[in-house]
């Protein structure tokens, strides 16, 4: 509760220091109110409450869904340095549209009632909106965020209508209401609440880009800036399934049978679509968003096998992809303005090419994260796997298991071509320079990936 | 607490040492790198002590973290320091920072120097945590680890094709142990549903003797042990193995790594308490081994092929102890081979570093005169090996004689043969070596020279050990307290619990066990003699590869061609197999990948063009869906 009263006074406090001559302090600030509010939520930590007459939920889960949507946060500001000298950029604003789009996240992780959850939703992605258009002198930047927001707003529609159906079956937003309201329907609840349920499940899917709702993902993801694009495809993915983890498990965990195969379908399909359409791709960047919708794949798969280790599975899996993705953007960052095409930067595979060579050290973040999303043992993204996998084999639901695995084998293939380029391709790659801040984020990202590889019980002692 | 923090130093700062070593190689100075190596070992010995000397006789857990947890199975990373484990450390950091500091003279001049030293460290990490790990998962980790180290060691002078061909002889079957080893480790988990060592043998005291699932783990087990331990059918890589720098063969490949097999066997003494058939087994192929090895060295050349078969026919003989359920006396030869075995290893180093290189005893001879220390202290290993008293080898090897006295009288027969070949092939290599005049050439023979303080010191003070180590464990019918016996003995609990029979009082006389003694020192004696009247009375030399031998000798010579015999039965019907597979393979093999690919391909290639770009053609196809899942879900029943 008290990050997001602080994340808000924060940002306010950000657009004021945007009017100082000097520029310098707005990254220190930003990366400090990140770091209080994570201090201040551990506040919290094995105490339950309910805030805003009982609307919103601070429990362990929420709390650790939070840290991880706030250690994002803070490694996509602290490679933001950027900005600082950019004329045109308006560092002060974006920080604070970033920390008010956290208020957003948070409010989806934690919801105990469907009011704010749409708030939640709305918060984050009107500031996704205009982050994604925030490069205004771009022609590719502004078309994606026209793309983005009348999609969204699109699938808004949908869910609100949802709602509107939740409400008139049950006659309240509260989650536990609808919960009773089914277990005391003995198993005939209102065609209305069905409905309700599917639409609003469909708002949701498109927020973390399920197939088939995820069209707009390559091209708003390849349109935005890559540094909103690192903070989209990590901090929207994990508030998002943390909302449909709470969704699903407080209230409608008991209709699973009617709700689960349509879940399983869209996994596969997802998984499918993801996977398979970023083999075919020339663009870095562009394939981490097709990689984005493979892994949305697979943590739909712990919710299509929801139960006992549902929770701690997507945890984990958002931790270990949101660290691996966010050092992979931090890379394409830095390789991206070595070479220019067009006056805009070069973010093709063959950009990464010798890379190894002259800065051994970022060809091996990039490596090491591309293992990790690829799901190579030794890393965290193998955990994340094998624990989302487990998931389903308590189900039963070994067809999906069987299309995961060769997902994943079709993964290997597309991770790898940059990993090839950066180690055997030959290429002019000069030195480049990194700020010490910014090598030690990296490297931070990669030491706990590594880590959380090799001892993943040092994380489940904290569940 | 300060227990804990002494069991994570132990192995911690050896891998400090490897850890600055290894990635400052080239850039660390040469004289802080000798320190640096061996400063992590001795502080590590220092800690083993205080643990030691602290501990109280109850077993200490030192959990670190939870390591693995799947479903029901929970794998801790966590140390047991107890008896068993204590006595380990105790000889692994000993000799391990003895041979370190050795290392520093021997291997001062070569390019690699800070390499050695840290693949050295990273030795000593992994055998810690062999010897540490407080279940099998860990023990596995610590056991595949040393043979790694093994492999880079042996094949440390990589530009050498036959060093590397050994570097992977030892690779491979070790390779084939592990593979039993981790299919004991399965069946473990399968059975006990743990690996952690006290809930497994604490839940296998509940079971009958001569049980399926136990008879089935002690045999896989054993087969991990066969191929780290160098029994056989898995012993030819240990002899090859001697192609690595000196003191890594008295480290990895006499003194420690190799007895991680007994480690195991004894740390698991229930389950093979429980399984007498498998001792049967291991009884036998001990034997076997023992005496072939030694007969081998009866007619080796090569100073350290003879050490390295001895190694191989030592061994036999702690399994021998361990088959006849002697755990002390096999513990007890492990402690004591460390030390002399060490010792003659160390010496052969500071032979071979004083002659150039040469490790043909034919070239040698005479070095009496110019390696006084060397030459001492290899004598006073020569007889503890021989097992003549009052020295080491005498106590240790006599008590697990005696228990194979004990267990069936024509094991202790084979046994006493093998020792007097032990104790001829010994004196043989003695007596070669320092005796008699010099036979190399003139231009060596001018170099001949002590080696420097820092080899002949650990040298010194292994032959001290190598005195006195046996009065650790006096046996009672000698006056003594058989204290080890009595230390170790809460290893042996729940052994006693499932068979108390074979833990009785012994049932030999103190006059049998005099006489026993008496035939097994006169045995030795009369080789050791045999020895000296063949090569230094009648100053006879083995001949030169080319005269041809008598048969006999001529097997001996070729190591019973079992080499040969591998490469014929073995390894050629595999790469004729290989042969088959691969041409079947680039076919239809290569066939389904490249298929899969291309597919793989079209599918993208097809599912991009559904990418268009357009909004109108997003949102018609989002709308689509939802109808189509609506329908899906009310209209079709399913």
């Amino acid at each position: 509760m008290l990050p997001i009263i602080l994340l808000s006074v924060f940002g306010i406090v950000l657009l004021f220091l945007g009017f100082l001559k000097t520029r310098a302090v707005l990254l220190p600030a930003a990366l400090l109110f990140i770091l209080i509010a994570l201090g201040a939520g551990f506040l919290e930590w094995n105490k339950s409450y309910l805030y805003f007459g009982d609307m919103l939920l601070i429990n362990n889960l929420a709390i650790l869904f939070s840290t991880i949507v706030l250690i994002s946060a803070f490694m996509v500001v602290a490679l933001s340095g950027d900005f600082l000298e950019d004329e045109m950029a308006q560092p002060a604003e974006y920080y604070a549209i970033l920390l008010f789009s956290i208020v957003g996240a948070m409010m989806m992780i934690g919801y105990e009632n469907l009011i704010m959850l749409f708030v939640g939703v709305e918060i984050l992605s009107v500031s996704m909106y205009i982050l994604t258009g925030s490069d205004k002198r771009n022609l590719r930047s502004n078309e994606a965020a026209l793309k983005y927001f009348l999609m969204g707003s699109f699938a808004t529609g949908f869910m609100l209508f949802g709602m509107a159906l939740l409400y008139g079956a049950v006659g309240s937003f509260t989650l536990t209401d609808i919960k009773s309201y089914i277990l005391l329907s003995h198993g005939r609840p209102s065609l209305l609440l069905y409905m309700g349920e599917l639409l609003v499940l469909i708002g949701m899917l498109f927020k973390v880009s399920a197939a088939p709702f995820h069209f707009w993902t390559p091209d708003v993801y390849e349109g935005a800036p890559t540094l909103f694009t690192a903070f989209m495809s990590t901090v929207v993915k994990t508030a998002g399934f943390a909302a449909l983890l709470q969704l699903l498990s407080v209230s409608f965990s008991a209709i699973y049978g009617f709700w689960w195969v349509i879940l399983a379908a869209i996994t596969a399909l997802t998984l499918l679509a993801g996977n398979l359409t970023a083999v075919y791709q020339n663009s870095f960047k562009r394939m981490m968003a097709y990689s984005s919708i493979s892994h949305a794949g697979y943590l739909l798969i712990g919710l299509a096998a929801l139960g006992q280790q549902s929770r701690s599975a997507l945890v984990f899996y958002s931790l270990a992809y949101s660290l691996a993705t966010i050092s992979a953007f931090g890379i394409l960052l830095l390789v991206a303005k070595q070479h220019t095409t067009d006056g805009r930067p070069d973010e093709s595979y063959s950009a990464f090419n010798g890379l190894s060579r002259n800065n051994p050290l970022l060809a091996f973040v990039l490596a090491v994260s591309m293992l990790s999303l690829a799901g190579i043992p030794l890393t965290a993204g193998f955990w994340g796997k094998f624990m989302l996998f487990s998931a389903a084999v308590d189900r039963g639901m070994v067809w999906i298991l069987i299309l995961a695995v060769l997902m994943s084998a079709v993964g290997i293939y597309y991770y790898f071509r940059v990993v090839i380029a950066m180690y055997f391709r030959e290429g002019q790659a000069g030195r480049i320079r990194v700020a010490p801040f910014y090598q030690f984020i990296l490297i931070a990202a990669t030491a706990l990936t590594i880590i959380l590889g090799i001892v993943p019980g040092l994380f489940q002692n904290i569940m | 607490m300060q227990t804990d923090l002494l069991a994570i130093l132990i192995p911690l700062l050896p891998l400090i040492g490897f850890i600055i070593n290894g990635m400052g190689f080239r850039h660390v100075p040469k004289g802080l790198v000798g320190i640096l190596g061996t400063l992590g070992p001795l502080v590590s010995f220092a800690c083993s002590l205080l643990l030691f000397t602290g501990f109280g006789g109850q077993t200490i857990k030192v959990p670190l973290f939870d390591w693995i947890t799947v479903g029901h199975l929970n794998i801790p990373f966590a140390f047991q320091i107890d008896q068993l484990s204590l006595i380990m450390l105790l000889i692994v950091t000993g000799v391990g920072s003895l041979i370190h500091i050795y290392s520093i003279g021997y291997m001062k001049h070569d390019e690699g120097y800070g390499k050695f030293m840290a693949f050295l460290n990273l030795f000593l990490f992994f055998m810690l945590l062999l010897v540490m790990g407080s279940n099998y998962v860990i023990m596995f980790i610590g056991w595949e680890g040393v043979g790694l180290c093994s492999y880079l060691l042996i094949g440390f002078w990589n530009k050498n094709t036959s060093y590397n061909n050994a570097a992977r002889k030892a690779f491979v079957m070790n390779r084939i142990g592990d593979l039993g080893f981790l299919l004991g480790i399965f069946m473990i988990m399968g059975a006990f549903g743990s690996v952690e060592y006290t809930e497994v043998f604490e839940q296998a005291a509940g079971f009958p003797i001569g049980d399926a699932t136990v008879v089935a783990i002690t045999m896989l087990l054993f087969v991990g042990a066969m191929g780290k331990s160098a029994q056989i059918p898995l012993y030819t890589w240990l002899p090859d193995a001697m192609a690595g720098p000196t003191p890594v063969s008295a480290l990895i490949h006499a003194a420690t790594m190799v007895t991680a097999g007994i480690y195991m066997v004894v740390r698991s003494n229930v389950l093979y308490t429980l399984s007498p058939v498998t001792l049967e087994i291991i009884g036998g192929i001990a034997i076997a081994t023992a005496l072939l090895a030694a007969s081998i060295g009866l007619v080796q050349n090569d100073i350290k092929k003879v050490l390295a078969y001895s190694t191989v026919s030592q061994l036999g003989y702690m399994f021998l102890g361990l088959s006849v359920m002697g755990y002390t006396a096999g513990m007890f030869h492990v402690m004591t081979h460390a030390f002399f075995k060490a010792l003659l290893f160390l010496g052969a180093g500071s032979v071979i570093h004083a002659v150039a290189d040469e490790q043909d005893i034919r070239k040698m001879g005479g070095l009496r005169k110019y390696l006084p220390i060397t030459y001492w202290t290899f004598l006073i290993a020569t007889i503890a090996i021989a097992g003549i008293p009052p020295f080491a080898g005498f106590f240790s090897k006599d008590e697990i004689l005696m228990h194979a006295y004990q267990h069936n009288k024509l094991l202790w027969v084979l046994g006493v043969i093998g020792s007097a070949m032990t104790s001829f092939y010994m004196f043989r290599l003695l007596f070669l070596t320092f005796f008699g005049r010099f036979r190399g050439s003139e231009h060596t023979r001018e170099h001949l020279h002590e080696s420097p303080a820092t080899m002949t010191v650990p040298l010194v003070v292994l032959a001290v050990l190598s005195i006195i180590g046996g009065f650790f464990n006096v046996p009672e019918a000698l006056g003594g307290e058989a204290r080890l016996a009595e230390f170790l003995n809460p290893i042996f609990n729940l052994s006693r619990r499932v068979r108390p029979s074979a833990f009785g009082e012994t049932l030999l006389t103190h006059s049998e066990e005099y006489m026993l003694m008496g035939i097994s020192t006169a045995v030795a004696i009369v080789s050791a003699i045999a020895a000296y009247v063949m090569y230094v009375q009648r100053v006879s030399l083995p001949e030169a590869d080319t005269v041809e031998r008598p048969v006999v000798q001529k097997v001996l010579y070729n190591k019973y061609y079992v080499d040969e015999l591998y490469e014929t039965i073995i390894v050629k019907p595999v790469r004729g197999l290989g042969d088959t597979f691969y041409s079947f393979g680039e076919f239809i093999i290569d066939g389904i990948v490249t298929g899969t690919g291309w597919l793989v391909q079209q599918a993208s290639g097809q599912l991009r063009r559904l990418q268009t770009g357009s909004i109108g053609f997003y949102v018609f196809a989002m709308v689509v869906s939802i109808a189509a899942i609506l329908c899906l879900r009310f209209f079709v029943r399913f």
